[in-house]
């Protein structure tokens, strides 16, 4: 067990966004989170990655508790991110933005920074390899001089992805990893994914898309109003009567 | 030390805190439109000075009817300035901030040179204590905080009926909505700075009679004004008198213990207190 | 907008430059007026470059003179009442200083933006207000001190004439640009404008951003305590309105018209303007009516600073050769 949520809820004032919602990722998978618009998805997003704090239960991380800590000591641990609006640092390069990534694996200080020691230059180049072999192996191998703010849809979410995995993490969470894209992006998204389990990377998404959540991953849970109604293989949650009646409730299922 | 003492000393605090009040909501209310914080606030105040200088002790008009046109005429020119500098800074702040700095700069040196560096004295239109309860109240503190509170009632009905106000209050809360549903942001912008400007221009010609008009006259109110809507809340107009109140009470009764000069440290101690408690001010929402 | 480089190759020819201008100087002029302007801009430099390196992270500190102001204080005590020589002083100042701004910028980091900005801007006035208004007997009260000394004797050479106290600032500001132009070339420098850009982004990514925001708060108080100690035996006079509201002001001003998107941008703006102010300077009101009209000018059509001009001329350049090369036809007439 790679990620536990035991009994875990957050409540903005009157409103129960999450409800005592416990759910596990195995590792090397790849889970969906999937549910009608406003079930909370992005709130367990938050609260998983420390942005927001719990108001009850626990999270633990490789049976280690991480919530309450800051996000970045639960980067440290392993866990990464991408947001929904794709976050990028919009006036760096490509390469600049995957170097932010590599913070982990350069790990800097004021003193190193300074002097430009042998071995900080020496992880500098390190951790440019490795940013330069990252990019490549997401198809932005081409584009690493150009500025964030200026790439096409498709490329700013390959660069969220790329940011993310340069951190090392064991567990990438994803928000709506293919929110904007054709379907041939998409099929080239699912692609990489599964490529990640492969290589020993779990991952965690939110999706919309349900032919491509069905497709992709082992594992779905499904959220309603904060609560979890269902979780099992997507055969099972596909045939799940409560799963139906929440969408039908809400939102057509599918793109 | 007696009750009636504290009282005093309290009621001296509040005295002119309505005015302070004025200040700290044209402030407030450009900060809530536009985003960014105008340091040469304290210039338009001086300028309301100015006028009421002209106007009312030179000309002779009716105290009244000058602070009707200091109002007007310091409105006017907040306007041609966010036409002509501000309107392209919505929420710039930094950017917005050494401009207003510049616009301080310019608006003081130019009062200097146009008008002189002395203090030039303007006779009060009331004189004359009030005595209550063993308690003494200028005749003239007390018309200008009643004035001033007119002033107040009168922004907020503007702000709550009539059309430019709502306008106002609605891009304050979400400009982007407010211009789906059609408000002309950039006219809100320009009447919302004017309005700001003029309420400082109201509390200048107030003061006035209190305390002489010089070019630098508007740095001490300006500084007032700051406190007093970071411990009432940005962008509320409660919040606002709320924190006058409370300054002019804590600076009432800090003048018991310490000299005037320290009593200020009293001012940015608070400012530190609610940044660290309640950022967002006592009555702070949006 | 175009982003920016980390290569080694311009910080050297950058630095370069200025070692030689300021090396050269004194080979130009012995002047004794020239030398105070040029120790005045190096003075200022290390506050504006301190200041930036505050900045790059998104943080307005308007307390920044405060730290000059404690660092000053702190020298000008232990040299007249305890003895101690100004080269021991001048590190325990920029120590103090720093010291002091772990509580303070623990404290005033805890909010950001518009609140950052009014908290450091009361918590300076704070400063001010108390060395000028409370323990007279040791600050000065408003009155302020006087009769400071210059610096001591340093393995035999005097520091008492215009052209060794132009040397040792010029060290030291030569000492604190090199170190903060390497800071901004490196990781470092990086993580800083990103955290500008972006700090959620950054700190889901492993930075602790308060950590690193606090690390370039208390280095660049440190520097500043630093300024504060030259400048108090330097100028032998101390009063609380040396850092108060207006001086800051000018840092801020010097910053911003220089270009606060490079770590150069205090390079030119206090250079710039310190060398305009001078030469305004008789003309007093005027002095300051030019100066508003300036700023107000730069920030409404240059607002990336003066640094930032160059890259901005090569933009039009470019598009009105874009324009030139279209062929006939295309597009409206101009």
């Amino acid at each position: 067990m790679l990620l536990e949520l035991r009994s875990v809820s957050r409540r903005f004032g009157g409103l129960l966004a999450v409800a005592d919602l416990s759910m596990t990722i195995v590792p090397d998978s790849i889970h969906g989170l999937i549910g009608p618009n406003g079930a909370g998805k992005s709130t367990v997003f938050n609260l998983i990655t420390g942005v927001i704090p719990l108001t009850a239960g626990q999270i633990l991380f490789k049976r280690e508790r991480i919530s309450g800590l800051r996000p970045s000591e639960i980067c440290r641990r392993g866990v990464a991110r991408t947001f929904q609006a794709t976050a990028l640092f919009r006036e760096y390069t490509v390469l600049q933005n995957v170097l932010i990534g590599a913070h982990l694996l350069a790990a800097p200080g004021l003193a190193p920074a300074l002097f430009w020691s042998r071995a900080y230059r020496e992880r500098e180049r390190r951790a440019r390899e490795r940013a330069h072999l990252l990019l490549e192996s997401l198809g932005l191998g081409a584009i690493t001089s150009q500025v964030a703010g200026q790439l096409p849809h498709r490329d700013q979410k390959a660069l969220a992805l790329a940011m993310a995995l340069a951190t090392g993490a064991e567990l990438v969470i994803l928000d709506e990893p293919l929110a904007g894209l054709t379907d041939q992006e998409k099929a080239e998204t699912t692609a990489v994914l599964r490529r990640l389990r492969e290589q020993g990377t779990t991952v965690l998404l939110v999706e919309h898309d349900m032919r491509a959540v069905m497709g992709v991953c082992d594992t779905v849970t499904v959220l309603d109003h904060g609560v979890r109604i269902a979780e099992g293989t997507p055969r099972q949650i596909q045939t799940n009567p409560a799963v139906i009646e929440a969408y039908l409730g809400a939102e057509e299922p599918g793109a | 030390m007696s009750i009636e003492l504290l009282v005093q000393a309290l009621l001296n605090g509040f005295g002119l805190a309505m005015v302070y009040v004025l200040v700290a909501l044209g402030l407030t209310l450009i900060f809530s439109i536009l985003e960014i914080i105008n340091f040469a606030h304290g210039e338009f105040y001086m300028l309301g000075g100015y006028v009421t200088y002209y106007a009312y002790a030179l000309f002779g008009l009716n105290y009244f009817a000058t602070l009707a046109l200091a109002i007007l005429t310091v409105g006017i020119a907040g306007v041609v300035a966010e036409r002509l500098i501000f309107h392209d800074l919505r929420g710039k702040a930094l950017n917005a901030f050494i401009v207003s700095l510049g616009l301080l700069w310019v608006m003081q040196a130019g009062a200097q040179l146009a008008f002189g560096v002395l203090d030039k004295p303007v006779p009060s239109a009331f004189s004359g204590v009030v005595r209550l309860v063993g308690l003494v109240i200028s005749v003239e503190r007390l018309v200008v905080s009643l004035s001033a509170i007119v002033l107040i009632v009168a922004l907020y009905l503007f702000l709550r009926l009539s059309r430019p106000g709502r306008a106002m209050r609605a891009v304050a809360q979400d400009p982007d909505a407010a211009a789906l549903q059609g408000v002309n942001i950039d006219a809100v912008s320009a009447l919302g700075f004017g309005v700001g400007c003029a309420l400082a221009g109201g509390a200048g010609g107030l003061l006035a009679p209190v305390f002489a008009v010089s070019p630098a006259m508007g740095a001490l109110p300006v500084v007032k004004a700051f406190i007093i809507i970071i411990v009432g809340g940005m962008g509320s107009l409660p919040g606002a008198v709320l924190g006058g109140l409370l300054l002019g009470g804590v600076e009432g009764l800090g003048a018991l213990f310490m000299g005037s000069a320290a009593v200020s440290i009293l001012g940015f101690a608070m400012v530190i207190v609610v940044l660290l408690v309640r950022p967002r001010g006592l009555v702070g929402g949006a | 907008m175009e982003p920016r480089q980390w290569e080694a190759a311009t910080p050297a020819v950058g630095i370069a430059l200025i070692t030689l201008a300021v090396g050269a100087l004194p080979l130009v002029t012995r002047d004794s007026y020239y030398l105070d302007v040029a120790t005045t801009i190096l003075m200022n430099l290390t506050l504006t470059m301190s200041f930036r390196l505050q900045v790059s992270t998104g943080q307005i500190n308007m307390a920044h003179i405060s730290f000059m102001g404690i660092g000053a204080y702190t020298s000008a005590l232990l040299v007249t009442r305890v003895g101690l020589s100004f080269w021991a002083t001048l590190w325990i100042g920029a120590l103090v200083a720093a010291l002091l701004a772990v509580p303070i910028g623990s404290v005033a980091l805890r909010v950001s933006g518009p609140y950052y900005f009014l908290i450091t801007f009361a918590f300076s006035e704070v400063v001010r207000l108390f060395f000028n208004n409370f323990f007279e007997g040791l600050f000065g009260g408003p009155s302020g001190l006087v009769g400071i000394p210059k610096p001591g004797r340093l393995f035999g050479l005097i520091f008492d004439g215009k052209l060794a106290l132009y040397w040792l600032m010029a060290v030291i500001g030569v000492v604190v640009v090199v170190a903060l132009v390497r800071l901004d070339y490196s990781r470092f420098g990086l993580t800083a404008d990103a955290i500008r850009q972006a700090d959620l982004v950054v700190e889901t990514l492993g930075v602790n951003v308060f950590r690193f925001k606090l690390t370039t708060f208390v280095l660049g108080s440190f520097v500043a305590g630093l300024a504060g100690v030259f400048f108090v035996h330097y100028r032998q006079v101390l009063h609380s309105s040396d850092f108060g509201l207006e001086p800051m002001v000018l840092l801020v001003v010097f910053t911003v018209i220089g270009g606060t998107g490079s770590v150069w941008g205090p390079v030119v703006g206090t250079i710039l303007m310190t060398i305009a102010s001078e030469l305004l300077r008789e003309l007093h009101h005027y002095e300051i009516l030019v100066f508003g009209a300036v700023l107000i000018l730069t920030m409404l059509f240059a607002p990336e600073g003066l640094v930032a001009l160059p890259a901005a001329a090569r933009r039009v350049l470019r598009k009105l050769r874009a324009r030139a090369t279209e062929p006939a036809g295309v597009g409206l007439a101009p």
